[in-house]
């Protein structure tokens, strides 16, 4: 069965680029345009890992996550925030919402496929 | 009125008057006492004049016997109204003859007849005795009486003049004194009004007029004098008040003046902070919406490449990587654009923790393999045996020698890179010098200079050649010296270049901001490391994935580990096992990550065991004031999680435990790790 990942963003070419990047490496990728819509998915694709932008319109990427967070139904599920924010303040901005770790773009797609795999396994039986 | 109260003016009147008044009743009295005084002589002597005429006309009568005659002869005495009676006694001093004055009815005449002669006064009469004879035979004796009337009227007319006359002379010498006294009174009365002039106005500029050159008119000069002085004294005192007056304005100015500089002061302070804030602010911006289009170009290049190689139509993939490496060129111009505002906002901080410092060599260069081999360099490596480990923030340490080893690299051809580090001792200073050497292209002596500026490539033309930000090195530079240490060069053209780094081994943060670097020269003797050792580390969790997880890893670093799926049964294992160091998880049923940390702590046996808390709550401060010895937040740094037990393994080496697995596998493991948790924390 394969990882299935939520990919949360808004800008059309970054998030056709990551779906077909990581579907290129086997995973099942569900992507949601803003927050709303993947606070949704969450709920009823239940993924294996979220990949959120936080820069997102409707609802931004910190609120969704503490929505997810809070909710017993989809705490578990590990959120990984990438944004293009670079700075210290960030990170412990997103940590604060709830994320389990955070990536800044441009992203190294080795490095993400790392902490994916890092996430996923380790929830996983291998 | 009291005399002494009244003017001088009145005292000098009456003064005088009194005087002159005294003189002339004294002069009138003795006057008129002397003229009484004679005038009694003249009457007693007029009295015994008559007398002797009565006694020498009335004798015959008297021989005669004569008593009609005798009496006729008396009442001559008619004429003389003052005498009041006249009586002749015979020898045997029987009355003869007697004779009264009329308005008189009864004489006072005395009851024995006088026998000698001479005149007395008795009471208010004058009384005169003369004896009767005739041819030297005694006959008798005559008695006259006077009343004085005369000296009466004479007496009471002198008084009366004398009265007037002392009146008028009185009248006239106040007249004279009135006159005269002014030269005394006017001049003391002047001087009284102008003292009050004085002390009423206060006005100190008249002067008392001065008349005559006695006593008062040198009280007069005296008294202005004074007023000289005064007014002197006043004018400098109005001058010197005046002049306080003026340096009181001056200073209000002045702290006007120093009030407006430091508020203008304060406004350019603001005007800066908000100009430093819209450039923060600017920047965080310009890198978000840089980076958003640079994650599309670098993501699609990269997933082209993969294709091309996937399709293996390998004639397209030169272009795509240059794509590739331009979009990664420019991420790094912002990531170093991003850190130089940072640092120069004093918005870099420093992250100091305890670290090896041989690893950290080695991991780096690691990952810089293949810019090492790209042109065919080869790299030598020289540690020192006593490098042991610094304290320092080692994300910008490795970032300082990889910046420097990608510089050698990129500018030698088929050369030699060396990297030596080694510990220096100056006085109380401990230095780690890291040197960096290679045989490129060499840096020229006015290039040197401009090196570690901002955008001053050495030249603009190695720019295109060579690729590069121009920023690399004063990033690294700025580094060295936030904490405490510097970089230095050596280098000819054409020959090669040597970068030298000192960093202290011990960076405090006063160490930071006092930035005192001196060469040193001595160096220390190599220091015997202590042998890790397998001991008992207590990971408490409720999450099993993250027990193994953390198992597994501190396992292969050489420690026993014990894990615990809640707070309660953690503790129960730390009184029973008594671990080195223990995790602690923070959100956990029933007994929470807090909880068992107060536990920990208040129990005596247990409180020098240091907790590294572990946990996805962001709160440091309140773990560090529990007594916590380390925070650290999930996803765990591994890196960090590593270093924080080898230090603590380290102070616990006193207490043996079985060995498990080798220090030297323990390091090994770490390195492997390493290299793929390396690049995770290099930019956050």
């Amino acid at each position: 069965m394969p990882i299935t990942i939520l990919l949360v963003e808004d800008n059309e070419m970054n998030r056709d680029m990551l779906t077909r990047r990581l579907e290129r490496k086997g995973y099942r990728v569900i992507a949601a345009h803003d927050g709303g819509q993947g606070h949704d998915l969450a709920h009823s694709e239940n993924p294996d890992l979220i990949l959120m932008d936080m820069s997102l319109p409707v609802m931004n990427g910190w609120e969704v996550t503490k929505l997810l967070k809070s909710d017993p139904a989809t705490r578990h599920i590990p959120i990984i925030a990438l944004t293009a924010h670079a700075l210290a303040t960030d990170r412990a901005k997103a940590i604060e919402a709830g994320c389990d770790d955070y990536d800044t773009k441009p992203v190294d797609f080795n490095r993400l496929q790392e902490k994916i795999n890092s996430f996923v396994l380790e929830k996983r039986p291998s | 009125m009291n005399f002494q109260n009244l003017s001088i003016k009145r005292k000098l009147l009456l003064i005088t008057m009194v005087t002159s008044s005294v003189a002339l009743v004294l002069l009138s009295a003795s006057f008129l006492i002397y003229d009484l005084n004679s005038f009694r002589h003249f009457l007693s002597d007029d009295l015994t004049t008559q007398a002797e005429v009565i006694s020498y006309n009335s004798a015959p009568a008297m021989a005669f016997n004569d008593t009609a005659a005798a009496t006729d002869d008396l009442s001559a005495l008619k004429a003389k109204p003052d005498i009041v009676a006249a009586v002749l006694y015979d020898r045997q001093g029987k009355v003869f003859a007697q004779y009264v004055r009329a308005n008189v009815a009864q004489p006072a005449l005395p009851h024995d007849v006088p026998q000698t002669n001479g005149s007395r006064f008795r009471g208010n009469f004058l009384e005169v005795s003369y004896d009767v004879a005739l041819k030297g035979e005694p006959l008798g004796t005559l008695f006259l009486q006077s009343d004085m009337s005369q000296w009466s009227a004479r007496a009471r007319s002198y008084a009366v003049f004398l009265l007037l006359f002392m009146l008028a002379s009185a009248f006239l010498a106040l007249l004279i004194a009135s006159r005269l006294q002014g030269v005394i009174s006017r001049p003391i009365l002047r001087l009284e009004d102008t003292m009050r002039v004085v002390s009423a106005k206060q006005n100190y500029e008249v002067r008392a007029l001065k008349f005559y050159d006695d006593e008062i008119g040198r009280l007069i000069d005296g008294f202005n004098t004074m007023l000289a002085e005064i007014q002197q004294r006043d004018a400098a005192l109005q001058g010197a008040n005046d002049e306080l007056k003026m340096r009181t304005q001056e200073l209000e100015g002045e702290v006007a003046n120093r009030k407006k500089t430091q508020e203008e002061l304060l406004t350019a302070k603001r005007a800066a902070e908000d100009a430093s804030r819209a450039k923060s602010a600017f920047l965080a911006n310009m890198s978000h919406e840089l980076r958003t289009p640079l994650n599309a170009i670098i993501g699609y290049s990269e997933m082209i490449e993969e294709e091309i190689q996937d399709t293996g139509q390998i004639q397209n993939i030169q272009d795509v990587q240059k794509i590739e490496s331009a979009g990664k060129h420019l991420l790094a111009l912002i990531n170093d654009v991003l850190d130089l505002s940072k640092i120069e906002a004093g918005k870099m901080g420093l992250h100091l923790e305890n670290f090896d410092v041989a690893t950290m060599i080695q991991e780096m260069v690691a990952t810089l393999q293949p810019a090492i081999a790209k042109n065919s360099n080869t790299l030598q490596l020289r540690l020192a045996d006593d490098l042991g480990s610094m304290r320092s923030d080692v994300t910008k340490v490795r970032q300082i020698l990889s910046n420097l080893l990608s510089n050698a690299c990129k500018f030698t051809d088929h050369g030699a890179i060396s990297m030596d580090a080694e510990r220096v001792v100056n006085g109380d200073h401990q230095w780690i010098r890291f040197r960096v050497g290679d045989t490129g292209i060499g840096i020229s002596e006015e290039q040197q200079d401009k090196l570690f500026k901002e955008f001053a490539q050495a030249d603009v033309s190695i720019a295109r050649k060579y690729g590069g930000t121009g920023l690399g090195l004063a990033i690294s530079s700025r580094f060295a010296q936030l904490m405490g240490g510097q970089i230095s060069v050596e280098s000819e053209p054409g020959k090669g270049s040597v970068f030298t780094v000192y960093v202290p081994a011990q960076v405090s943060a006063e160490a930071a901001a006092a930035n005192n670097v001196k060469p040193p020269k001595e160096v220390k003797a190599p220091e015997p490391e202590p042998k890790p050792q397998a001991e008992t580390i207590l990971v408490i969790d409720d999450d099993p994935a993250v027990r193994d997880l953390m198992s597994r890893f501190l396992g292969k670093l050489g420690f026993h580990v014990v894990a615990a799926g809640d707070g309660e049964e953690g503790f129960r294992l730390a009184k029973r096992i008594r671990p080195v160091i223990i995790t602690l998880d923070v959100v956990m049923p029933v007994l929470d990550g807090w909880d068992v940390l107060k536990r920990l702590k208040a129990d005596p046996e247990l409180v020098d065991i240091p907790v590294i808390m572990v946990t996805i709550v962001d709160n440091e401060v309140a773990a560090l004031k529990l007594g916590a010895s380390n925070y650290l937040v999930k996803p765990v740094d591994r890196d960090r999680l590593a270093e924080l037990v080898e230090k603590y393994r380290g102070s616990h080496a006193k207490n043996p435990q079985p060995v498990g697995v080798g220090a030297s596998r323990a390091a090994d493991e770490k390195s492997k790790l390493n290299t793929t948790w390396d690049d995770r924390s290099r930019r956050n």
